[in-house]
């Protein structure tokens, strides 16, 4: 154990050593050296060097990651097929949902996909838990400094063509949260977003409605951000 | 693209920044995904945690994972397939309300207490409200208290249902949370014609309630009390005659009497251990001395319990909700307070019986219009204590359920 006899250790329990009379002397930080977990194999978790998160962002400044593997490529792009319009009105006819709930608004979104309200019957999938299965992220919920950084690698990891629905107030301007000091007031601050449903929370035929007009959008082929940075895009000083 | 790091070089933590820590980066944080922390154990605790024995391993479980009810973050320790022990990191939906409520005043602050507990929300306003009321020395009319007992009753029927369909989502079954969400969407829209939300109410003010009994609400309480015995029996038999989920929660995540007492637990957790000890009756507060109903306790205190439990509770506020229909008084449902509250310096606690346990506020007052400091105590975050105690020993599929079992909301976690 490489704490000394007496440290005082937060949580410890047990026998606490005497409270210093002179309260007003700062009191350090216990730094205990890294000395006492490691992984039975010493080739796992890469050996002990710092960690590297699998980024797609190689792949986004090599560009293949943007490319639409199902329309035409090279110079044939630029030329709108009927071929274009069909795979847009498949696209638009079955959206994959992830499902991220993050607060209130979850309950909401969830509402939207049951018995009442049943999302599906306009194509709206029910929920994906696998970012991987995903094709839009409805963020349903108050996104706080501390969740923004999992829910740009949701982002990430989910294929492309993708799309984002900003959901509730909190998503779109930072609503009754805006003057809190851990809360991102809107999530176009990281991440491009297509459709905001404003509404503390909005009722389950809003979040319809907006699911509406992204299929809207993608019909017309706007929808998705070919020429925008897919990522952490965060400005510098959030 | 705005980036100041080398895509390719591998991330510099520093020594001991951790994800809380607000001069963490975005881009940093991206780097901390891992179960192990970029930093070295500051507690014992952590350091006996994250020490890996002999065939063991770390499991990460969330931020966003389908059923840890929001966007809570376990880290599990395994062996094979038993959890050896159990670690949640919390913060992710840290909202700042307590400091958030000290910039606001006495009206403004009931507003932000709605989201903490976004399942039942009336209830979070409650105590708030409650502890105002102490501070300002305001007298409630009945009226307005038959009302908040009514409505609050009603949202615990909205929450219990919820419950019972998550409980049975986590046990890997679909179809109760279709018939729950009926359940809860026809209470919610009742609600959302007395209140005018559906879901973050706003109703309570300080000296009684936000708008009188009206006659779509009381339409569509009626409609709804004539079926809801009825429905809600043919929606508990979906799951109580089911032979696979009795016999998986049977025995499933026991809380004993010591642990739970010891752990300060309340609401339906504790009441499913043998102990009968629910505020509305232990410190009766607004009209609950006059309503007649009874304490549903159990002795098993396994998670088949904890549900039968809730179920029972919605048969007794169901009574509760007729006592108040049949017995509210005329009269008025707002006490004469001034637009600008300026309370007595000085503190005030006021504290409910919820769904999931005793929600409090202390309120401190400066005499100024706004709250000097307001300190919440959520039952979610007592019983989410519970979790490292009762998990060791059990398999992977069952810590979702026993964690769904304790019914907690993250909202009110982490505030």
């Amino acid at each position: 154990m490489a704490l000394t006899a007496g440290t005082p250790t937060p949580g410890s329990g047990g026998d606490l050593p005497a409270v210093a009379d002179d309260r007003r002397e700062v009191v350090e930080p216990i730094i205990v050296p890294n000395t006492l977990w490691r992984p039975v194999d010493p080739a796992a978790y890469d050996g002990g060097r710092p960690t590297q998160i699998t980024h797609l962002r190689e792949l986004e400044a090599s560009g293949l990651a943007r490319r639409d593997d199902a329309r035409w490529g090279g110079a044939l792009e630029v030329i709108p097929t009927k071929a274009d319009y069909v795979l847009d009105l498949i696209r638009m006819n079955s959206l994959w949902p992830l499902l991220s709930g993050l607060a209130c608004c979850a309950i909401e979104m969830m509402s939207a996909a049951t018995s009442k309200n049943d999302m599906d019957r306009w194509g709206m999938f029910p929920f994906r838990a696998s970012p991987r299965q995903a094709d839009v992220l409805i963020v349903a919920g108050t996104l706080t400094t501390k969740m923004a950084g999992p829910l740009l690698r949701l982002w990430e990891q989910m294929p492309e063509p993708k799309w984002c629905v900003a959901m509730g107030d909190c998503t779109c301007s930072g609503g009754r949260y805006k003057r809190s000091y851990s809360t991102i007031e809107g999530i176009d601050r990281v991440m491009p977003v297509d459709v905001y449903v404003p509404g503390c929370p909005p009722r389950p035929e809003g979040l319809i409605y907006g699911m509406m007009k992204l299929q809207q959008l993608i019909k017309d082929a706007r929808g998705h951000w070919p020429e925008k940075p897919v990522g952490p895009t965060v400005p510098d000083g959030i | 693209m705005t980036t100041s790091r080398d895509p390719a070089a591998p991330y510099d933590i520093p020594a001991h920044a951790s994800a809380d820590d607000p001069r963490v980066t975005l881009e940093e944080q991206l780097g901390v995904f891992e179960p192990i922390p970029p930093y070295p154990p500051r507690t014992e605790r952590e350091a006996e945690f994250y020490t890996l024995g002999e065939g063991e391993m770390f499991i990460n479980m969330g931020p966003q994972h389908p059923s840890t009810h929001g966007v809570l973050r376990v880290v599990l320790k395994l062996n094979g397939e038993q959890v050896v022990d159990l670690d949640p990191v919390l913060g992710y939906l840290h909202r700042g309300v307590e400091k958030l409520c000290e910039n606001a005043d006495f009206h403004q602050a009931i507003c932000y207490m709605d989201p903490l507990e976004y399942v039942s929300s009336l209830f979070c306003e409650w105590p708030a409200v409650m502890a105002f009321e102490k501070l300002l020395d305001v007298e409630v009319p009945r009226r307005a208290e038959y009302i908040r007992v009514l409505s609050t009753e009603l949202n615990r029927i909205a929450s219990h249902a919820l419950f019972m369909g998550w409980m049975a989502l986590d046990l890997g079954g679909l179809t109760p949370i279709l018939y729950s969400f009926i359940e809860r969407d026809e209470i919610v829209e009742m609600l959302a014609a007395l209140t005018g939300q559906r879901m973050l109410f706003n109703y309570f003010r300080v000296g009684g309630v936000n708008g009188d009994l009206n006659h779509e609400f009381m339409s569509r309480l009626g409609a709804w009390m004539s079926r809801a015995t009825d429905q809600i029996e043919a929606s508990l038999t979906l799951l109580n005659e089911n032979e696979i989920f009795v016999r998986r929660m049977r025995g499933l995540g026991v809380l004993d009497r010591e642990t739970a007492l010891r752990m300060a637990v309340s609401g339906p957790n504790i009441r499913a251990s043998g102990i009968p000890f629910d505020l509305r009756r232990a410190h009766p507060y607004s009209v609950f001395p006059e309503l007649e109903f009874d304490i549903p306790t159990r002795q098993e205190g396994d998670c088949l319990a904890r549900y039968l439990l809730r179920m029972d509770e919605i048969k007794q506020s169901l009574r509760i909700i007729d006592q108040c229909l049949h017995e509210m008084p005329d009269g008025p449902v707002m006490a004469k307070v001034p637009r600008l509250l300026r309370a007595r310096p000085g503190r005030a606690f006021a504290a409910v019986e919820g769904p999931r346990g005793v929600y409090g506020v202390h309120a401190i007052s400066d005499g100024t219009d706004q709250p000097f400091r307001m300190r919440i105590h959520d039952p979610s975050f007592v019983n989410l204590q519970l979790v490292p105690l009762m998990m060791p020993g059990n398999l992977v599929a069952d810590t979702m359920a026993i964690m769904a079992s304790l019914d907690p909301i993250m909202g009110g976690i982490d505030k």
